[in-house]
């Protein structure tokens, strides 16, 4: 499967080494040493998923994230040095799609790349469009807006998200289940990426996220949508 | 201190007393010698002024001795009639071989004494309550801030390092305890939070050049077949041992955040049977030796049993333990999952410390870890219990707390053979369960082999989904 990669990486060894082992899997790979850098180049290549590094000179991960995330909906995959801080879900809320560890096994990341890549394309089958609230979904198109036809942005993983709990409306879907559709993990999947996920969810299609209406939490057994 | 007052007054009272008894005696003494010369003889007859008074009323040794010294003597507290002190003075008179007696009651006097010491034993019980209970209170005032102090350092060795104590401006004396308590654990905090720091360097330091390696590394292994045999072998030794490198570097990390504290647990509620039979599994893939997957035993009353993990440390847990089992107790046998009451930790649960190996059990954990577990039937608290048993000889008793220290091989070193354990995984498992309010120890199994136990608080409503 091809896709073209881009990777911020600020140390040249391990951008080199990216490069090479991205490459062997088939992408098409630029690389860039700075979140500025990224900037530009983005701006001027199609870019099908970013690979941002957290520890970066002058404006960092989290920032360069934000600035990819106002402007375009692509997939994003922090690459942090550890799992367990706060770093993951500050990148996670700063509009990641999903994270790496370093050091990161290329095979793994390759299938990471491979899962935003699938999702990033419309679905293969149709469900029709689904509704909720006064929202519209349109899987088949990518498109969420509301009654009055105002489009609602979301990034690909959200309306990813959010079209797998809307098709199965008032259904407890556990964070394994969400994990497994949307991300493409096994079970020992990180959980947080779906909790941010629906928590950026809510900001979007919610009235009053702190009190959602639709998008509810079930303790102890994952999520549901409730039209 | 009554005491003292008292018989001090007492003494004083019965001087100026006796004084006086005597000067009066003499007086009334040359009274009688007068009449007595005036030729009023009567030999041998006494002559009482009062009827409570009687010969016996002085005793024969005062008698005897007014008599025969033919000075004035003086006796005091010679019992009256009716119990009561008196002062008897008796004084000679030679020039008609006779003696005069007077006896002065000190009736009076005993009642003031009485008196006095009532309010003396009055005053002094008063005075020590009140005493007692100022002390007390003083006392207490006192050893507030020191109590202040006590919880406030219990807070920060439970790891609250922002604890301080708040100055007191009502008592400038405690200024400099409160000054200096504060300027130690500001030190102490930037102390950790320095090794926090480092230990984050260190971890980004060591991943960047591992990062390389791993990445470049698996380049050369989709390219093998197109190497010499030699280099392939080469390639292989290489491969084996950075990955070996990478789990001692991620272990070794994973145990310095630990001591810093600086660990983040994310707690999931999970059906604790669908999580072993999971884990069980990814452990046995990541062992990647090709052994079948032990048979999982879970009993019927975990069915819906929930627990509170952090997935990604239960995975590790279990995977530590499946290796350690593959190398050195021939792989395991089997584990099963079960319920049991919370017993067996008070003997020989691994200590929090991980390392440390004291086989204590940490307190305020426990406290902690009973307050957030459903009751059972008999509303006793219930603890899921998790076994892996392997087919080894076991461990000894000696070695059943030092095999959860860091680097221990026991009597298994030096024949570490294929072994790729970085020596850290018990220690690990130890910590990891600890961070989810759990604990671990190894037994004998009925086999004979060792059987590693983890133990995880069950979640209330544990009886299903909750809609």
């Amino acid at each position: 499967m091809s896709g073209r990669i881009l990777v911020v990486e600020d140390d040249e060894r391990i951008r080199s080494s990216m490069r090479l082992a991205l490459e062997g899997e088939g992408y098409d790979v630029k690389d860039v040493a700075s979140g500025e850098e990224a900037l530009d180049l983005f701006a001027e290549a199609p870019t099908d998923v970013a690979l941002i590094d957290i520890m970066l000179p002058g404006m960092d991960g989290f920032e360069c994230c934000r600035a990819l995330r106002r402007q375009s909906a692509v997939p994003i995959i922090i690459v942090t040095a550890r799992a367990d801080t706060h770093d993951v879900v500050a990148g996670l809320e700063a509009g990641a799609d999903d994270y790496v560890t370093k050091p990161f096994v290329a095979k793994e990341l390759a299938a990471r790349i491979r899962a935003l890549l699938r999702r990033a394309r419309p679905t293969e089958e149709d469900p029709g469009a689904l509704a909720f609230g006064n929202l519209q979904l349109l899987p088949d198109q990518g498109v969420l807006r509301q009654a009055d036809g105002t489009e609602v942005h979301c990034t690909r993983t959200e309306f990813r998200l959010l079209c797998e709990l809307a098709a199965s409306p008032n259904k407890v879907l556990s964070r394994e289940q969400l994990l497994d559709r949307v991300w493409g993990y096994d079970y020992f999947g990180d959980g947080r990426l779906v909790d941010v996920h629906i928590r950026r969810l809510r900001t979007k299609v919610e009235i009053d996220p702190a009190l959602p209406q639709h998008i509810l939490t079930v303790r102890g057994m994952g999520y549901k949508l409730v039209p | 201190m009554g005491g003292l007052s008292y018989f001090t007054a007492r003494h004083f009272l019965l001087a100026e007393r006796e004084t006086a008894a005597q000067t009066q005696a003499f007086a009334n003494a040359l009274v009688v010698l007068k009449e007595l010369a005036g030729g009023n003889t009567h030999k041998s007859t006494a002559y009482y002024s009062s009827l409570g008074i009687s010969e016996s009323s002085i005793s024969a040794q005062l008698r005897s001795e007014v008599l025969r010294s033919g000075g004035a003597a003086t006796q005091t507290y010679v019992s009256g009639p009716y119990g009561q002190p008196q002062i008897v003075v008796g004084v000679p008179i030679p020039s008609v071989h006779a003696a005069y007696f007077e006896v002065f009651s000190l009736s009076d006097l005993g009642h003031t004494l009485r008196v006095l010491g009532i309010t003396l034993v009055g005053t002094g019980v008063v005075t020590t309550i009140l005493g007692i209970a100022l002390g007390r209170f003083a006392s207490r005032r006192s050893l507030r801030p020191l109590a202040g102090v006590s919880r406030a350092a219990v807070a920060i060795a439970g790891g609250r390092l922002d604890t301080r104590l708040e100055p007191d401006a009502a008592d400038p004396d405690l200024e400099g305890l409160t000054g200096s308590f504060n300027t130690m654990v500001d030190q102490l905090q930037a102390r950790i939070e320095r090794e926090a720091r480092f230990n984050s360097d260190v971890s980004h330091e060591l991943r960047s050049p591992l990062t390389t390696l791993s990445a470049s590394l698996e380049v050369l292994e989709a390219d093998r077949f197109n190497l010499p045999p030699r280099a392939q072998r080469a390639l292989q030794l290489l491969g084996d041992d950075l990955r070996r490198f990478q789990r001692m570097v991620g272990d070794l990390l994973e145990m310095s955040r630990a001591d810093a504290g600086s660990v983040d647990v994310f707690l999931e509620e999970v059906n604790v049977g669908e999580l072993v039979q999971r884990a069980v599994e990814a452990g046995m893939r990541s062992l990647g030796n090709g052994a079948d997957v032990p048979p999982v035993v879970i009993s019927p009353d975990v069915q819906s049993v929930h627990v509170e993990v952090d997935k990604r440390r239960f995975e590790r847990v279990m995977a530590n333990l499946l290796d350690n089992a593959a190398n050195y107790g021939g792989g395991a046998t089997a584990i099963s999952v079960s319920t049991r009451s919370p017993t067996r930790s008070e003997e020989s649960a691994v200590s929090s410390d991980g390392g440390g190996g004291t086989g204590k059990v940490d307190k305020v954990d426990k406290v902690d870890r009973i307050d957030r577990v459903g009751p059972d039937h008999d509303g006793a608290p219930k603890v899921v219990e998790i076994a892996v048993e392997d087919g080894g000889p076991g461990i000894s008793d000696a070695e059943r707390i030092k095999v959860f220290d860091r680097f221990y091989r026991g009597s298994a070193s030096g024949r570490r053979g294929t072994g790729t354990g970085s020596g850290l995984g018990l220690a690990l498992v130890a910590e990891h369960v600890r961070l989810m309010h759990g604990e671990t120890w190894v037994e004998s199994a009925h086999s004979g082999g060792a059987r590693f136990v983890v133990t995880l608080p069950v979640l209330e409503g544990d009886e299903g989904p909750v809609w």
